[in-house]
């Protein structure tokens, strides 16, 4: 009888003891722990180390990533040595060249109602901030009159500055903004500019001169009835390439061609595709939609 | 009583803990703990409850009533059809195992899976919102989202199947011949499948059978059964149809299942059938017995820990950044899903699978079947094992060990492949001696085994007697011969009243008409019934002198821990014996005493060969080695000095007190190295004194302990902070086995409920074997770490693009499925070839890791891998990114802040630095060659890691370079799956990777050579100066 009891009173402390050992820990123990890691008084450390020893490692880290910041920067630096200031290494990723249009507000959809002058003013105002380094002035005060019809080759140091040619905003007649300072958005007859993207050195059409031409993209033909393009038949000139990069060609414009969309279905969606023609240029390419064609609407409203 | 008490209590505390805790979370795990606790408490308890069976103490006649059947035409078929259908098959219900489908699950939700689904559910919600929104990449998000969900899901498969191809080595290990039983059913004996079997059944079983079920003995002739799979004694039990005892375990009456009948034949009523049988009781209880959580388990968790800790407040704290930093919640969500994949090695947890199971695969080899793959490395990191003398020490048979004839003691061969025995054979005594023994002896070689080496024949007898038989053969050859020529014409087999066994034969000599007695027993016996004592072939007179040379031999074999076994004979006169004479057993109408006293022999379960080596190398580890067994303190310590446990010079306190002739009391208990425990002195311990006793002693033997007793030294050991494997053979060490941190059950020996209940199983039954898979688990642990860091490092170097194209805005560096790209193609193979990597040193020569200071990762392994390889390999392949946007016309510092517009999908003339103008295409694509520029250095610096990674400490050259072949496969897999990536799949866009200029390999180099020297460095100075500064900060 008396055993029985006392190996129940036996079992019992087990159960306490086990008890406690299983037991989960209490909010204040790990707040009380957690205050010893961070400041361990009795052994002076702070989270798990003593003062010196955040001295030492901390001193080793400054060291090593210094060391390693001063590889890295030598290494950059090398390799920038390699670098040629006004010609990259490589050219073959952004050719062939690429297509935008102005104007450009976040986006390929131009619509606007031509009674609403507020739908239309912000594409009005992209065109003229855009086309401020054409104005003929500042053309005629800076660069020079080029012979047309062949490429603009300017032989000579690499370093030496090169000249640009003309581009002036008369030029594109209708759309220069001159006459009609709304290009024709008043009207319904928007003009949108087609810029072909730098590349450096580029000679585009191989003494042909690269041309525009636009089509419905998908759908009713008749939506689009006439384009009139500027200057000239919408081609870009070769008197404009070579591209001498940034450094040297400084006054550089990009030539253009504006489309005078002067029929074009209204109160419905256009879809409108523009591409160049041109030897060298791809414009069908699958996964580049604006490698040699751009593609927008246009959707005017009475 | 007890119980109750115990009950009331735990619901008061429960009651107690409820009004303190408020913590809901925390409560249900308690009570699911005191919960989990009163289920051992009250299942130990039954545990030792006696059986309420009243069976034995029945009458025949009873019996046949209680079960309706009859002792001589048995069960009809019909009534056992009956039966049958309403007790279910006589066999154990395998252990509840998990069902496969939660299996599957958990392997879905385990490691990193979580961390993965929360990453593909954030894809897939950033899908929704974009493509509502009408964003053109939307798609992308999908993608991965489904990419990340393969991932989990294809590694849980991997994971899942490669657990499920383990197990099935063991399915089929235990599965067994199904075994037949000789029954008597509608008045006829048949053959019928042991599972067949119900109650009321007469059964009849002979030597060598496995007893089918419970049975109560009607009918018992000589038979004897081994009981030592149910008890652990290892002595012969005799089995009658007397009720002996009021505990049906000690009664004679009732025979076990799974026990075996070694000798003689019974017949009985089957009494209990499958999990109602004791042996299903005690395998059932085991399988109660919770298993612990595996140390390898505990550290990579721990592991995963680290690295999901990481991993989560590294991509909140940048989600707070980012969101800070005006980015859109959207983006700061997809910049959370990268850094999040970027963090998790979504390769690591395959690659420890495939590293254990490739060791439990050599494991196998040396004959160490691993059941479950992470006890692989639980045997490495044990500190203690407690083993069991017999069969796994020892060779688990009795062989004569020495001999005393003529007053001197020769030595005989105990090894295991004995041919000859190199004694003195040639004086006439011996000649007498040998004859006894080979007359004197009932034990028989089953026929057709000619061809098998003696040791290795199976023999029918007892274990003693098997000795004599065998010891005979191997000297004298034939001995079924020379029985046959000296015909037997009289026997008293040996029992326990009169200690000797006696029979009567012709001689061999046709001149000699006279009849010879040989009789054989305990040697005090024999002794006290001899007057004369044979001497170099003569008889001389058995004076006070020879009698003292008698006992000091006797004392000699017997503090040897051997049996010792007297032998004398007698020539019976021919006048008073004629050729006609009838000797009668029962009257014993022969002389008994004044006979000739000719020799002792004595026997011992002779320790294996290899294992005294077995058991320095395991000292040289650090590792305890204690030896459990049911066997005599004096025969325990015997082996135990012979194998080693017990070094030659220390001594217990016994000893000690022996030595110096003072009582036991006045020792010093601390200079005593040994100590040979009683099991009836444990019994009385408290718990305090048992881990006194395991702290303060290095040598402990326990002798005479009970099954039960295993189970709380385990605790012990335990308790000590220790990692115990323990080896066991019976069904009664099952509950000890599954306490173990590694249970070892013995192939050969081993009951099945052992092997259910063990980790790992020996297919040899040799201690041996163990040492080499503490040799095999210390590697793979030494390996794992390596292949660790190895994983780690290149995470930060997956990590930064993240971080800096979030805090700098550049083009992003790499993509997230780029990552995976390295994480689950690049870096598989390395990781796993580091398994194969030698040891740097002699780890046996070093302590046992210790269970919660020597992790798995530690502090040490994160900081070097993260902060200083890791690093390096970033700034590697930033200088690779760089390059390749600075040759394509983008310098360094235009990316700073491009982002916004480099990812604008309507923006198609960006300039660059050169004043060209880009689509988003363009950009794209060059983006993409910046990804596998990336990627392409943070292969190339792999290598340099993989090379480092194969020593901790020493350097590579000293490791040898070229010794490890499958790290050189590893590194051309690596180089070659980057190959095909970037030419082979370089056109597919959704792979996000293109053909890449030859000179980008080489950018990173540099730094790989870098990492190398580095490394030696680092190893250099950790050899130069250990214990400094460096080497406790730099040394992993």
């Amino acid at each position: 009888e008396n055993k029985a009891e006392e190996s129940a009173h036996h079992s019992e402390d087990e159960q306490e003891e086990s008890k406690k050992k299983m037991g989960k820990k209490t909010l204040a123990d790990v707040i009380q722990e957690m205050k010893t890691f961070l400041w361990n008084s009795e052994t002076r450390e702070c989270m798990g180390r003593t003062v010196k020893s955040w001295g030492l490692i901390l001193f080793f880290y400054l060291i090593f990533y210094m060391f390693l910041a001063g590889m890295f920067s030598f290494c950059m630096y090398g390799m920038l040595l390699t670098l040629r200031p006004y010609t990259p290494t490589y050219r073959d990723r952004v050719s062939p060249p690429g297509v935008m249009i102005r104007p450009y507000l976040h986006g390929f959809t131009i619509a606007f109602n031509v009674s609403e002058p507020s739908t239309w003013k912000p594409y009005v105002n992209s065109m003229h901030h855009f086309l401020q380094a054409y104005n003929d002035n500042i053309q005629e005060e800076k660069n020079i009159e080029c012979p047309a019809g062949r490429y603009f080759v300017q032989d000579g140091k690499e370093s030496e500055e090169k000249k640009a040619c003309q581009f002036k905003r008369s030029q594109l007649e209708n759309c220069s903004g001159i006459e009609d300072p709304t290009f024709g958005y008043s009207t319904g007859q928007p003009c949108i500019l087609l810029k072909m993207n730098r590349i450096i050195g580029y000679r585009p059409g191989s003494g042909i001169p690269v041309s525009v031409n636009c089509a419905i993209q998908k759908g009713n033909e008749s939506a689009l009835r006439s384009v009139d393009f500027y200057p000239g038949n919408g081609t870009f000139d070769l008197m404009f390439y070579p591209y001498y990069g940034k450094l040297t060609h400084i006054n550089y414009t990009s030539p253009l061609v504006a489309m005078h969309f002067t029929d074009v279905k209204k109160n419905d969606i256009v879809p409108i595709q523009c591409r160049l023609k041109g030897e060298g240029i791809v414009n069908d390419a699958s996964n580049d939609r604006f490698l040699g064609r751009i593609t927008f609407t246009l959707s005017i409203g009475m | 009583m007890g119980k109750k008490g115990s009950d009331i209590y735990s619901v008061e505390i429960h009651g107690i803990e409820d009004l303190e805790k408020t913590d809901k979370g925390d409560e249900e795990e308690k009570y699911k703990d005191l919960k989990g606790n009163k289920k051992k408490s009250k299942k130990t308890d039954d545990l030792k409850k006696e059986l309420d069976l009243d069976d034995h103490k029945l009458s025949k006649n009873e019996l046949e009533e209680k079960y309706t059947t009859s002792i001589t035409k048995g069960l009809t078929s019909a009534r056992a059809a009956e039966i049958l259908a309403r007790d279910g098959p006589n066999a154990l219900t395998p252990p509840k195992s998990t069902p496969e489908i939660i299996k599957f699950l958990k392997q879905m939700v385990g490691g990193f899976s979580l961390l993965l689904w929360v990453g593909a559910v954030l894809c897939w919600i950033a899908f929704g919102i974009q493509a509502a929104q009408g964003v053109p990449s939307a798609f992308d998000n999908l993608y991965l989202g489904v990419v990340l969900a393969l991932v989990v899901i294809l590694t849980g498969i991997f994971a899942y199947y490669q657990e499920a191809k383990s197990t099935n080595i063991m399915a089929s290990f235990s599965k067994m011949i199904p075994q037949q039983a000789l029954i008597i059913r509608d008045g006829e004996k048949k053959e019928v499948s042991a599972e067949q079997l119900v109650v009321g059944d007469v059964v009849e079983i002979k030597g060598g059978d496995r007893i089918p079920a419970d049975i109560r003995l009607i009918f018992a002739q000589g038979c004897k059964v081994d009981n030592s799979s149910l008890t652990g004694e290892s002595e012969a039990q005799s089995r009658s149809c007397d009720f002996t005892h009021e505990n049906p375990l000690e009664t004679k009456n009732i025979a076990f299942y799974s026990t075996t009948c070694l000798e003689g034949t019974a017949t009985g009523i089957v009494i209990n059938t499958g999990d109602r049988t004791i042996i299903g009781r005690i395998a059932s209880l085991a399988s109660g017995v919770g298993n612990e959580k595996t140390p390898i388990a505990i550290e990579i968790e721990h592991f995963v820990h680290i690295v999901a800790g990481v991993a989560v407040s590294i991509g909140v704290l940048f989600f707070i950044i980012a969101v800070s930093m005006k980015y859109k919640v959207l983006d700061s969500i997809i910049f959370l899903i990268g850094i999040i994949v970027a963090n998790v090695p979504e390769g690591l947890l395959a690659t420890v699978t495939v590293s254990l199971s490739l060791t439990a695969k050599r494991m196998a080899k040396k004959n160490c079947l691993v059941k479950n793959l992470e006890a692989v490395e639980t045997l490495g990191s044990t500190s203690i094992i407690c083993s069991d003398k017999t069969g796994t020490l020892t060779q688990n048979r009795m062989t004569v060990a020495h001999l005393w004839f003529d007053n001197q003691i020769y030595s005989a061969d105990t090894s295991e492949e004995q041919t000859t025995q190199p004694f003195d054979q040639s004086s006439q005594s011996w000649a007498a001696l040998s004859k006894i023994v080979t007359l004197c002896n009932r034990a028989e070689f089953k026929p057709g085994q000619e061809n098998i080496p003696i040791m290795k024949r199976v023999v029918v007898g007892d274990a003693s007697e098997t000795a004599l038989l065998k010891f005979a053969e191997v000297i004298l050859g034939d001995v079924m011969g020379i029985r046959k020529r000296n015909r037997k014409l009289a026997e008293i087999p040996f029992n326990s009243t009169n200690k000797f066994q006696l029979s009567i034969h012709e001689t061999e000599d046709p001149n000699d008409k006279r009849f010879l007695l040989v009789m054989k027993g305990a040697p005090e016996r024999i002794l006290e019934r001899c007057s004369t004592i044979m001497i170099n072939g003569e008889e001389q007179p058995l004076d006070g002198e020879r009698a003292e040379a008698f006992q000091t031999a006797y004392m000699e074999l017997g503090g040897l821990g051997e049996r010792v076994l007297g032998f004398c004979h007698l020539y019976l006169p021919e006048d008073e014996f004629p050729d006609t004479y009838p000797f009668d057993t029962d009257s014993m109408n022969f002389p008994t005493s004044n006979l000739c006293f000719v020799g002792l022999l004595s026997l011992i379960d002779p320790p294996r060969s290899t294992v005294p080596d077995a058991v320095s190398k395991c000292r040289s580890a650090g590792i305890k080695v204690i030896m459990v067994t049911g066997d005599h303190p004096i025969t325990a310590k015997a082996i135990a000095k012979s194998v080693g446990i017990i070094s030659a010079n220390s001594e217990t306190v016994e000893d000690i007190a022996k030595r110096l002739n003072i009582p036991v009391e006045q020792v010093n208990k601390e200079d005593a190295r040994a100590a040979v425990i009683n099991g009836m002195e444990l019994k009385d311990m408290t718990q305090e004194q048992l881990d006194e006793i395991l702290i303060n002693h290095s040598e402990i033997v326990f002798a005479r302990t009970s099954p039960q007793q295993k189970l709380i030294i385990v605790e012990g050991c335990q308790r000590q902070d220790a990692v115990v494997a323990v080896t066991g053979d019976g069904v009664n060490d099952s509950p000890a086995l599954k306490k173990a941190d590694i249970g070892i059950a013995m192939g050969i020996a081993g009951s099945d409920a052992a092997k259910n209940a063990a980790d790992m199983i020996l297919l040899d039954d040799n201690f041996a074997s163990i040492v080499t898979g503490v040799e095999e688990g210390r590697l793979i642990f030494d390996n794992l770490k390596k292949t660790i860091a190895y994983t780690l490092t290149k995470n930060i170097a997956e990590l930064c693009p993240f971080l800096i194209y979030i805090i700098a805005s550049i083009p992003l560096p790499i993509g997230t499925i780029t990552i995976l790209f390295i994480d689950l193609g690049t870096d598989i193979i390395p990781s796993v070839a580091l398994a194969y990597e030698k040891a740097e040193s002699d780890i046996m020569n070093r302590r046992p890791r210790h269970k919660k200071r020597d992790r798995l990762v530690n502090q040490q392994l994160a900081v070097y891998s993260y902060l200083q390889i890791g690093i390096l390999q970033s700034i590697g392949a930033f200088l690779a990114y760089f390059t390749v946007y600075a040759e394509q016309g983008w310098w360094p510092y235009t990316l700073l802040g491009l982002r916004v517009n480099w990812e604008d999908d309507y923006n198609n003339d960006i300039e660059d630095s050169y004043g060209q103008e880009w689509t988003r295409y363009q950009r794209e694509y060059l983006q993409w060659s910046g990804y596998t520029a990336f990627f392409v250095s943070i292969t190339i610096q792999q290598v340099a890691d993989l090379i480092i990674r194969k020593t901790r400490r020493n350097s590579i050259f000293q490791q040898g370079l070229l010794r490890n072949k499958v790290i050189w496969l590893g590194i051309f897999s690596q180089i070659a799956i980057a190959l095909i990536l970037c030419y082979g799949l370089g056109s597919v866009t959704a792979l996000n990777f293109t053909p890449l200029r030859v000179q980008y390999w080489f950018v990173a180099m540099p730094y790989a050579i870098l990492i190398w020297v580095y490394d030696e460095i680092r190893k250099l100075f950790i050899r130069q100066y250990p214990g400094s500064w460096w080497d406790k900060n730099m040394y992993y």
